[in-house]
Parts: C-alpha cells; sequence; structure tokens
C-alpha cells in the first residue's frame, strides 16, 4: 500500500519530470551534434593536412627546379577534390609558385605566417623540404562539408531527438490528462451517489404522501360507505318507526293493523338483506347458488321495486317466456336487480319508466347458452369518461348519505362470479341500460319459496339457558323464547352461563357468539365438559369469529333471525338433530 | 569549366611572369646559370651505394668547363641531402672514380663517349649538355621553348647503382625506365 500512495503523491510530479527528460533528451542530443561536429572538424583538419603532406613531397623537387609547369600539374591534381577550394605552392620567400583557386581571392598571393583559422574553411600548411632544407610552403584550403549537408545530417538526429522529447511530453500530458479525466470521474461518481441519495429520499417521501394519501381515501371511502348505510337503513327505520307508531295506536283497526305489521316485517327483511350485503361484501363470502328461473323471481320482485322505487317510477316488465334456468345465489341475484333499480330511480329525479326486459343472450365463450336481464331507465346518462369507473368499488356520483358506491360493485361482482358479465350502454340525456348476462343452467329449477309467515305459531317445551350480553337482543330473544312456550333463564355473560349450567339442568343453550371475555365458542367448549350432551346453539350477526375458528358442528342462527327460523333450529335441536349445519337467516 | 580555363590562364601568367624558382631569383638567369643551379641540386635526389653514401657529395666538372664562375656561385650554401657539397675539376676521366656527380663535356663527341664509357659502372651520376653534342649521360640537359630541361636514363643509373628520386623523375622531359 505505501509504495502505491507514494507514487500517487509523486503523481503531480509527473508531467515536470516528463519536461526534465525532454530537456536531458533535447541536450544530450547537442552534445551528440556538438561532438560530431568537433569531431567532423578534426578529421577534416588531419586530412587536409595530409593532403598538404603530399602535396608537399610531390612538389619539392618542382620547385626546387623552378619548374612551375610541373609544380602546376601536381596542384592540379587535387582539383578532384570538390571541397579543395584553393591550393598553393609557395617559394622560401613566400611568392607563389603555383597554385589554382575555386573562386577569387581565395589563395593569398603571398604567405605570410599560419594563415587564420577561417570559419567556415580548414587551412593547413606544411613546408617543403630537401632533405633539411626548407625550400617553400605548401598552402591548402578546404571548405567543411556543405553546411546545408551537415544541416540535413544533424536535422535527422535532431528530429529523432525531438521526437522523442515530443513523445515524453505527450505520455507526460496524457498523465496529466488522464489524472484530470479521473478526478472528473470520481466527481460524477460522487454526484451520481449524491443524486442516488437524494432520489431516495424523494421515493420515501413519495411512498409517505401515497402512504398518506390511500389512508385518506380510505378514510374517504368509509365516510362514503358509512353515510351511504346511515341513509339506506335511515329510510328503513322511518318505515318501521312510523308503522310502530301507527300500531301502538289504540282502537287500530284489524286491517290496518295487519298491514302495519307487514310492513315492519317487509322493511326488516330488507334491512337484513342490506346488512347480508354489507357482510358479504366483507367477508367476500362464496354464493349460494340455486337453480332459478329468472322470470318468476323477476316478478315476485315486482312489488318490492314499486315501493322501493316510489310513485313516480313505472316499472314495465317484458319478459321472454323461452328462457332456461339459471344457476345463481338467489340472494344475490335480488341484490344485485335491487341495486341497478335504485340506481335507476337516483337517475330519474323527476320520474320515468324502468324496463326490466329478459332474452336468450349469445352463447357464452364456452359454448354455453346464457340469457339476459337488462335493466333500462329514462334517466340522465352517465358521461362516457364515467362509465368505465362505474363498477369499482365505492365510486360514486352521489353526494355522502345518498349510497354506499357498493351498488354496482356488487353487481359487478355477482356476474362474474355466477360465470357471467354485466354491461352498461348510456348516452347523457337518454339513460342507461344495466344488462346482466347469466349463463343458463342444465338443472331444473325450484320453485320460488315464499316466506313462511311470519305469525306461524310453534310449540316448544323445554328449559332453555340465553347468554347474550347485549340485554335488548337478550330479552327480546328471552320474550321470543318465551312466546314460543320455552322455560328461559338468561345471563349476559360465559362465566354466568357456567355456573348455572353447573348447579341446573338445561335442554340447550342459545348462545351469542361474540362476547367480552369468553366467546359462546369458548363457551360451548367448556358446557361440552361440564354437559357433554346437552346441544349448543350460536347465534351472531357478524361471522368473524365463526369463519376463524368454526362452529365446532353446532347450529348457527344469524342475526337478525325471525321467529319462525329459531322455532325450526330449537325445535330440530331438542328433536336430537344437534348435528344440522348453520342456518342462515330469512 | 570556362572559370577553370580563365584560372588556368592566370596561373599560366604568374607562373611566366614571376622569377620561378628561389635559386634563379638572384639574378637575370643565363642558360649556364640555371644548369649549375640545376647541378647543384641534383644531389639531394639521388642515393648512392656505400661507400659512396656518406661524406662530403663530391660534385665535378670533367673535361671542358663550360660554367666559369657560376657554378662556384650556385654550389655556394647548398647541401646534398645534408651531406656538404664540394666542387672538384677533371681535365680527364682519370682520377675522376671518387666523383658522386659527374658533368661531362670533352672536347668533342668522342672524347665525351670515351669518358663516359670510362665511368659506366661506377656510382656516379653523369650529366651531359645537349649543346655539347648527343652523348648522354644519365641526366641530359635540353633547351626547350626556351627553358633548360633534362631528360634521366634510369636504365643506366640502375647500372651504377644509383637510385634517383621519382620527385626528380617527374620533372624529366622522358625518362628511360629502368629494366
Amino acid at each position: 500500500m505505501r509504495p502505491l500512495t507514494r507514487l500517487a503523491q509523486r503523481w503531480p510530479n509527473v508531467p515536470m519530470a516528463a519536461g526534465v527528460i525532454a530537456m536531458l533528451l533535447l541536450a544530450a542530443g547537442l552534445a551528440v551534434i556538438f561532438d560530431n561536429e568537433s569531431g567532423y572538424r578534426q578529421q577534416k583538419i588531419s586530412e587536409i593536412q595530409v593532403q598538404a603532406d603530399i602535396l608537399a613531397a610531390s612538389v619539392s623537387a618542382a620547385l626546387d627546379f623552378g619548374d612551375a609547369v610541373a609544380g602546376q600539374e601536381a596542384v592540379d591534381a587535387l582539383r578532384v577534390n570538390p571541397q579543395l577550394m584553393a591550393a598553393g605552392v609557395y617559394g622560401a620567400d613566400g611568392q607563389i609558385f603555383a597554385g589554382y583557386e575555386r573562386a577569387a581571392g581565395r589563395l593569398p598571393k603571398r604567405l605570410a605566417g599560419a594563415p587564420a583559422d577561417a570559419g567556415n574553411t580548414v587551412d593547413a600548411m606544411v613546408p617543403v623540404t630537401v632533405g633539411t632544407e626548407r625550400i617553400g610552403s605548401v598552402y591548402l584550403s578546404a571548405v567543411r562539408e556543405p553546411l546545408s549537408r551537415r544541416i540535413t545530417r544533424y536535422s535527422v538526429i535532431g528530429a529523432l531527438i525531438i521526437m522523442a522529447a515530443l513523445v515524453v511530453i505527450v505520455l507526460g500530458l496524457a498523465h496529466t490528462a488522464l489524472r484530470r479525466a479521473n478526478l472528473e470521474l470520481e466527481s460524477r461518481a460522487k454526484a451520481l451517489s449524491d443524486a442516488y441519495a437524494e432520489l431516495q429520499v424523494q421515493v420515501d417521501e413519495r411512498a409517505r404522501a401515497e402512504e398518506q394519501l390511500r389512508q385518506a381515501q380510505k378514510m374517504q371511502a368509509l365516510g362514503q360507505l358509512t353515510g351511504g348505510i346511515a341513509h339506506d337503513f335511515n329510510n328503513l327505520l322511518t318505515v318501521i318507526q312510523g308503522s310502530a307508531d301507527i300500531l301502538r295506536r289504540p282502537g287500530l283497526a284489524e286491517e290496518k293493523r295487519v298491514r302495519f305489521a307487514e310492513a315492519i316485517v317487509e322493511t326488516a327483511s330488507r334491512a337484513a338483506a342490506l346488512t347480508s350485503q354489507l357482510l358479504a361484501f366483507a367477508r367476500r363470502q362464496p354464493l349460494k347458488p340455486e337453480v332459478i328461473d329468472l322470470n318468476a323471481k323477476i316478478r315476485g320482485m315486482t312489488n318490492l321495486l314499486d315501493r322501493t322505487l316510489g310513485e313516480r317510477v313505472r316499472v314495465v316488465t317484458e319478459l321472454s317466456e323461452t328462457l332456461c334456468a339459471i344457476e345463481a345465489d338467489p340472494a344475490q341475484l335480488e341484490s344485485a336487480l335491487l341495486n341497478v333499480a335504485v340506481n335507476a330511480r337516483d337517475a330519474m329525479a323527476d320520474g320515468g319508466t324502468l324496463t326490466i326486459r329478459t332474452g336468450n343472450a349469445e352463447p357464452r365463450e364456452d359454448g354455453r347458452t346464457a340469457v339476459y336481464v337488462a335493466v333500462a331507465d329514462s334517466g340522465t346518462g352517465i358521461d362516457p369518461d364515467l362509465l368505465e369507473r362505474v363498477f369499482e368499488p365505492f365510486f360514486t356520483t352521489k353526494s355522502v348519505g345518498r349510497g354506499t358506491g357498493l351498488g354496482l360493485s356488487q353487481v359487478y361482482g355477482f356476474a362474474a362470479q355466477s360465470g357471467g358479465e354485466v354491461k352498461m350502454t348510456s348516452a347523457l340525456g337518454e339513460g342507461t341500460v344495466v344488462t346482466i348476462i347469466l349463463p343458463c343452467s342444465d338443472r331444473e329449477a325450484t320453485p320460488v319459496t315464499l316466506p313462511a309467515a311470519a305469525n306461524a305459531r310453534r310449540g316448544g317445551t323445554g328449559r332453555l339457558l340465553v347468554v347474550d350480553d347485549n340485554e335488548d337482543v337478550g330479552a327480546f330473544a328471552e320474550a321470543l323464547l318465551l312466546e314460543l312456550g320455552y322455560q328461559v333463564v338468561r345471563v349476559n355473560n360465559g362465566e354466568a352461563a357456567l355456573e348455572r349450567a353447573a348447579t341446573e339442568k338445561f335442554d340447550a343453550v342459545f348462545t351469542d357468539v361474540v362476547m367480552p371475555e369468553m366467546t359462546g365458542i369458548e363457551l360451548a367448549e367448556r358446557l361440552k365438559a361440564l354437559a357433554p350432551n346437552m346441544p349448543v346453539v350460536l347465534t351472531t350477526g357478524y361471522s368473524d369469529e365463526i369463519s376463524r375458528s368454526g362452529a365446532g358442528g353446532r347450529p348457527v342462527v344469524f342475526k337478525p333471525y325471525r321467529l319462525d327460523t329459531l322455532a325450526q333450529v330449537l325445535e330440530d335441536v331438542l328433536a336430537g338433530n344437534g348435528e344440522a349445519g348453520p342456518s342462515t337467516a330469512a | 569549366m570556362a572559370t577553370g580555363r580563365a584560372l588556368l590562364g592566370i596561373i599560366a601568367l604568374l607562373a611566366t611572369a614571376l622569377p620561378c624558382g628561389p635559386a634563379l631569383a638572384a639574378a637575370q638567369p643565363s642558360d649556364m646559370a640555371v644548369k649549375a643551379a640545376f647541378l647543384s641540386k641534383f644531389g639531394s635526389y639521388v642515393n648512392w651505394p656505400p661507400p659512396a653514401a656518406s661524406g662530403p657529395v663530391y660534385l665535378c666538372i670533367v673535361g671542358n668547363d663550360p660554367f666559369g664562375g657560376v657554378i662556384e656561385a650556385a654550389i655556394r650554401g647548398q647541401q646534398a641531402g645534408g651531406r656538404p657539397l664540394q666542387l672538384r675539376r677533371f681535365a680527364g676521366a682519370d682520377g675522376a672514380g671518387g666523383c658522386h656527380i659527374a658533368f661531362v663535356q670533352g672536347a668533342n663527341a668522342a672524347a665525351t663517349a670515351s669518358m663516359l664509357g670510362s665511368m659506366r659502372g661506377k656510382p656516379i651520376l653523369t650529366v651531359t649538355d645537349a649543346r655539347a653534342g648527343g652523348q648522354q649521360g644519365m641526366i641530359h640537359f635540353v633547351l626547350q621553348q626556351g627553358r633548360v630541361r633534362f631528360h634521366i636514363d634510369d636504365a643506366a643509373a640502375a647500372q651504377s647503382r644509383l637510385l634517383i628520386s621519382s620527385r626528380l623523375l617527374s620533372l624529366a622531359l622522358n625518362v628511360r625506365q629502368r629494366p
């Protein structure tokens, strides 16, 4: 690590080092050129010296004998050397004897002492001797290699060195550039990671905001739902309360008494259907399909529809008589038609016509035949933009307190779960048609069972323990059971029930499921230890506990229950048919 | 080429206009003075066999003396290859056996030939002059275009075991080559 760090610390010096190396290279190159030049000069001097020696030897006789022609011949022999600019032979008195020159003025007329060393020429002067006697001198003057050629030669060396220096410099610069690029890359990476962190923060914030938004939407949906339920229930309660008030009037005619009592029963049934619908939505309870004659079901609903939709809406049915039977949950089918009808009523604030049409539909994709029931209104219609959203849960165009937003969602869910589909066509100002398409069943339809008369009296004998934490409901159940002829002991919690059961003998126990401290199911288990053969009937308005832990094979009466239903279940239990499955509310 | 020729011309002019050679610089040279000067210089270009290779170099005038006092003037101060140069005069070939250089000129051609003949084979550089006849020694003076020149018979020099410097040979009009 340490050498690396040290190297890294020295990195900034690399360009300087490159510069120094380049300078050294250049200096070395100059030294080489200088050395070369100086060596060349020395070589040239000795070369000229040798030539002068040779000339001196060869002209000595000619000079001695004054033979200028022979002397000139000897001098002329040197002409072949192009670098020799001048050659002269001088007598002992310095007078010229023979010579030549390539350019005027190169050859001195008289020789006086050693010639000055001219810059660009190499001069040599040697004595001419005969024996030991000096009889004259020879003078040679040669140019050095032409400057251009020397420059060419040195420029090659120079170019090589400059290139080497450039390479070093370029490498140094490249290194610097690389380092700079690395730094930039580092800063970019840092910026990127900063940006990523920033993004992370924003994502978190957004997730938080979305969570808040979801919460808000949930609260809004909850408000919508509770408002809708309150509205629907208020309507029903108005009928029940009004009817009950009339019934309390003394001296009421028998005919009126029956009518209002039935109105209460019917309205309560609708309230029960509404809560059932809510529970079905909440629990996503599986359908309980039955084979149904669609036309018969619709005919059976006309009274209900008339009453529900009010006097300003006229209900028209156009029923095809060649329909096949369908398989669906009848209660859900009823709810679906009612939901569509109520929407239609709300779309026709000033009244109008509701047409319910049935017929054979196009065969399904899997080849099964199908029927349809179309509910058309003459109302305001739906904006095309909203059309595709109307089946969404909690989507509603109604103000808070006017609807739950669950109606069409229920219709959609029912149709899909029944193997069919629902379509909606609408145009603003021309009304809306909701078409539910349901596949045919290959089974025979069971006849529609009309609810038994509520006031059917049944007899009952036996001693019952009633357990309910709610005083009103407990008192009501006690009253009903007394009415049916049973002996009733009522307690309001599980512990009390166990105490009574331990000391007294009961034929059956009728207990609420959802109670604080001890649930009805726990109570049933502990009673089983106490009196294994004593039947326990469970009752609940909210089946979550049962769906979680099961009823343990015990009969269940769902609230709200009808007198009839209660009587039937208890009869079955006391008759020893304790293994009967859970009963449903009417 | 034109400049080359011009140069040559200039040099030729220089060569002829200037009194050439240190020996001839003093006075208006006559032919004989030139020949005397030449004679005084030959010794520097010849190697003699032993025992003639050491001691003074004797320059002899054999037979007639055409030089008069000129030869003494020429010899004065001269050396021959570092050896002193001394002048001798002989009337005939007899007694001239110790000479190193002998200028031979008889009263006639036959006398010259006789003297040369008696010297043949001896280590004596014989010199003759064309003015005195056709008899030729090893070096034979002639006058050509007004200038004193000479022929060299190197073959004869070889017979006499003399070695004439090539530098001297190069000045000769022609050289009879040694075998």
